[in-house]
């Protein structure tokens, strides 16, 4: 399987005032095609600053990252991507159906196929009955829906998906796992991050935990379990690790 | 291209679906038409002050929106983190600077639009309807000012707050509009090191005070030249394109 995602001693310092903040100290990882991965750690550690440098947002000085073979900086690539913010928040004056052709526009995606893609999208997220209503009326429960959808007009090979289940009740989590489940079935690949480690051991195929800026554990729940997967779960695992940290 | 269009059709579409326009809209009619009204008193050549109200209006209430709706893109997409998903796809910094530029371009030409229509209303009903070059030009020179503006009021809030970047727009157009004639005697009477300051301070300073045909409408006076429509046109392009590379610039360094 080809490598979807690599990145290769990343690391990224800022400056505030006269001390320097060092982020990112170092993470390597890949995702190779077809897998779902789950990114956890806890809050600060720098998972969103990694999705950061993966998008082309923060620019990867060092060439440390490489999105479907080619460096994330360059915005063509990016047509292949698609990317779910950890806060759904969208211009309130629009409907659904207006952001995600808006969104589809920006693709370049057909125009025909941009009125197709957006009345699935839109009916596989459960807002079909919302559809033309303005975003500001919405729920961060509907609005994580409407932010889903929009990653997926492009019809990516590659998604990066922020706290995806954030702000969501349990059915729409359910409903949720089953999406990447399908999307995995699909071919496509997935790169989450989350806090609710119950959700990443249900869906991600590998698992990388960051803490304070580096990689401190990878793998399969059961490689990363040791083998034991009864009686220990992830949540137990991951607060062993990062109280081994502190 | 289909970018910028997609990024266009939605700031219209915050424009019209906001209230601000339709407020300014619905006042205007109702402060010429008060001031028309004022004509039945036997007042001599009274239609000209609507005329030149009503203008007045039409200009200043355009550049007040045309400041608010631009000036707001960059901050309001980066305080609410829209931006985010926005670089996330297909689009670079500079594309997104160049998309709300048009934007808000697009936007401001719809509400000055608006808003040249009833003043166009109150001049034909309000006295003698005179030669309509000095009208036409007077919208051109309205789009084109709409462009310096929005310009200068996404530049601005490339580096500052939302309401310092809209502060600034409207001090560096008012004083454009009202001391713009002193900056230039200052310029041509001083000798010296400060021929060469207020020089400096003349040329790289927008001249909004360009646009202003007013006097050309309420006194029927001559059109512009062809030559300066031309000249006008090519200052604010360059001025505008300058601005908005520059603005592009700073975006594509920005931290975010």
């Amino acid at each position: 399987m080809g490598s979807i995602l690599a990145i290769n001693d990343l690391r990224y310092s800022y400056s505030a005032g006269k001390r320097r903040y060092e982020v990112l100290r170092g993470i390597t990882l890949e995702v190779k095609k077809g897998e779902v991965f789950g990114f956890i750690g806890p809050n600060g550690a720098g998972k969103t600053t990694t999705i950061k440098h993966i998008l082309g947002i923060i620019p990867d000085k060092n060439k440390s990252v490489s999105v479907l073979g080619f460096s994330p900086s360059q915005s063509s690539s990016r047509t292949r991507i698609g990317y779910m913010p950890e806060n759904a928040v969208y211009y309130g004056f629009l409907s659904p159906v207006e952001l995600l052709e808006m969104y589809g526009e920006i693709c370049s995606v057909d125009r025909s196929l941009i009125r197709e893609r957006t009345r699935k999208l839109i009916d596989m997220v459960g807002l079909s009955r919302q559809a033309n209503k303005p975003l500001n009326t919405f729920s961060k429960g509907m609005m994580q829906k409407v932010s889903f959808a929009q990653a997926l007009i492009n019809d990516p090979e590659f998604l990066v998906l922020d706290e995806p289940t954030g702000g969501l009740d349990p059915i729409a989590r359910k409903n949720m796992r089953k999406v990447i489940s399908d999307l995995r079935a699909a071919g496509k690949t997935v790169f989450f991050s989350s806090h609710e480690l119950s959700e990443v051991e249900l869906v991600a195929d590998r698992i990388g935990v960051i803490d304070k800026g580096k990689i401190v554990a990878m793998g399969n729940v059961a490689e990363l379990l040791g083998g034991k997967l009864t009686g220990q779960t992830l949540e137990n695992y991951f607060l062993q690790l990062i109280g081994e940290q502190e | 291209m289909r970018q910028i269009s997609a990024m266009i059709r939605v700031t219209v579409k915050e424009l019209l679906r906001k209230k601000d326009f339709y407020v300014i809209l619905f006042l205007m009619p109702v402060f010429l038409g008060f001031m028309a009204s004022q004509s039945f008193f036997g007042v001599e050549d009274s239609y000209r002050y609507v005329i030149d109200m009503g203008y007045s209006l039409a200009i200043f209430f355009s550049v007040v929106l045309a400041v608010i709706i631009s000036a707001r893109q960059m901050p309001s997409e980066l305080e609410s983190k829209t931006i985010y998903p926005l670089l996330a796809k297909p689009i670079s910094r500079r594309m997104v600077i160049v998309s709300k530029f048009f934007g808000g371009l697009f936007a401001s030409i719809v509400s000055f639009s608006a808003f040249y229509a009833v003043f166009i209303f109150f001049y034909v009903v309000s006295g003698p309807v005179g030669n309509y070059l000095p009208l036409v030009q007077s919208y051109i020179l309205g789009v084109l000012l709409m462009a310096l503006v929005c310009s200068l009021s996404v530049f601005l809030t490339t580096f500052l707050t939302l309401s310092a970047g809209v502060t600034l727009a409207f001090i560096f157009y008012a004083t454009s509009v009202n001391l713009s004639s002193q900056f230039r005697d200052l310029y041509v009477f001083s000798k010296g090191a400060w021929a060469v300051v207020y020089g400096v301070l003349y040329y790289i300073f927008p001249h909004f005070e360009f646009y202003d045909v007013r006097s050309r409408i309420v006194h029927a006076w001559e059109p512009l030249t062809l030559v300066l429509m031309c000249s006008i046109t090519l200052y604010t392009f360059l001025f505008s394109a300058f601005l908005v590379t520059l603005s592009g610039e700073i975006f594509r360094r920005r931290g975010l």
